[in-house]
């Protein structure tokens, strides 16, 4: 009697040592059926506070942004390798001249603004000016001491521009409002809204590829054309800073 | 100097008509549209020197307007010109009296009157090239800008008449209203 009550105390599950080698070896088989992922995540939340700070980052995008800038300059050079292989116009290499805005006409449809650098400082007629987001016009008129610009919203304004998704060309005409249309000569053509438009890359009076608007709505097919109002991405009214880029052939 | 620039002051402040044109300030304007800044001096200096001067007038108007303004196809002389006409026929001379808040309703006019004579350029020029209805959207900008003139000539202009019949040496207004 004695001896059965011994060996029903001396089983192997009685045995606490026997239960957590159990554990460990169900433990292990989980953590081989997940492949590691609790693992992973655990490593997660205790390597949190010495992940690559701020400065790792800005160091990373610096050399990033450095990358880009090569690959531009790059870009630019043949680019204006080609340009001057087919005679188009193109930004001259003495630099842009910033202005102040000192007059500014944008309501109605008299559409200008007058630059508070002239003559004197270089300007000349058929510059065209840039703000912050595009193309805002083109010098119209030059005095001593200012320039005139003719923005791209005068009735009488037409610029050549391009949507590049699409590859096509049309006419940019100010209407004497704040949405100027693009007018293709196709009335197959496949834009859509969203689309960035830009100075056409054949536009005798402007450099090609300086960023115009977007395409905010289209309008119905009338004959053989199809138009479409542009958002402008510069917005003359609210602009007091811009520059003036020279065009040379 | 003071006498000299009390005379003067009607022409002194043609001159200043094309530095108010060019100040454009915002805070003035409606729905991004300015007032019609050159028939708030055109209506009184008419209404006291008359039609013929009215005409001369309108005309030097349009000329300076039309130099400071790039659009070289349109031009404002006409409107200018047959607005220095109609404002030189109500003349403090004639029967018609004019009060303070006609000035609004007669600026008002002229603005529509003007600013319709440069649309119809815009159309003339373009409307083989485009869809005249590609223009249509310039309404609002007419109207805002004849709610506009028509909210502040009675200010303005009242202030430039009483200027300019001092100037004159005579005051016309207040002979009549005693008549």
């Amino acid at each position: 009697m004695v001896d059965i009550r011994r060996i029903s105390t001396n089983r192997w599950w009685h045995k606490k040592n026997n239960w957590g080698l159990f554990i460990f070896l169900s433990f292990l088989f989980f953590v081989r059926i997940s492949k590691g992922s609790l693992y992973k995540d655990f490593y997660y939340f205790i390597s949190k506070p010495f992940w690559p700070g701020q400065f790792q980052r800005e160091v990373l995008t610096k050399s990033v942004e450095q990358e880009f800038l090569i690959k531009l300059k790059q870009l630019e050079k043949d680019n204006k390798r080609l340009r001057e292989i087919l005679s188009l116009q193109r930004v001259s290499d003495s630099g842009s001249i910033s202005a102040n805005v000192i007059s500014r006409k944008t309501g109605s449809f008299w559409r200008q603004i007058i630059l508070n650098k002239g003559a004197k400082d270089g300007v000349e007629v058929g510059n065209f000016v840039v703000g912050p987001g595009g193309l805002l016009g083109r010098v119209h008129d030059t005095s001593l001491f200012t320039a005139s610009v003719q923005l791209l919203t005068s009735p009488e304004s037409k610029v050549g521009v391009w949507v590049e998704r699409i590859q096509s060309h049309g006419l940019l005409v100010g209407l004497g409002n704040d949405y100027p249309k693009v007018i293709f000569y196709d009335k197959n053509i496949d834009i859509k809204v969203g689309d960035f438009v830009l100075s056409s890359p054949a536009s005798t009076l402007l450099p090609p590829n300086i960023p115009i608007g977007v395409i905010q709505s289209i309008d119905k097919e009338l004959r053989a054309k199809k138009s479409a109002n542009i958002l402008l991405l510069g917005k003359p009214q609210a602009i007091d800073w811009v520059q003036i880029l020279k065009v040379e052939m | 100097m003071g006498k000299y620039f009390k005379k003067k002051i009607s022409l002194i402040s043609f001159l200043f008509i094309p530095i108010v044109y060019l100040w454009n300030p915002n805070w003035v304007e409606f729905l991004g549209v300015q007032p019609y800044w050159a028939l708030f001096w055109l209506l009184p200096w008419s209404m006291i020197y008359g039609s013929f001067d009215g005409l001369i007038i309108g005309l030097f108007l349009g000329l300076i307007l039309d130099s400071l303004s790039l659009d070289s196809g349109f031009t404002q002389i006409p409107g200018l010109v047959l607005c220095g006409i109609w404002f030189g026929k109500l003349s403090i001379k004639s029967d018609i009296f004019i009060g303070h808040f006609r000035y609004g309703l007669i600026c008002s006019i002229a603005s529509l009157f003007c600013s319709s004579l440069y649309i119809f350029q815009i159309l003339i020029r373009y409307w083989s090239d485009y869809s005249i209805f590609l223009y249509l959207s310039n309404l609002k900008d007419i109207f805002a800008q004849v709610f506009i003139t028509g909210l502040l000539a009675p200010l303005i202009c009242s202030l430039l008449l009483s200027l300019f019949q001092k100037s004159k040496g005579r005051d016309k207004l207040i002979s009549f209203l005693h008549k």
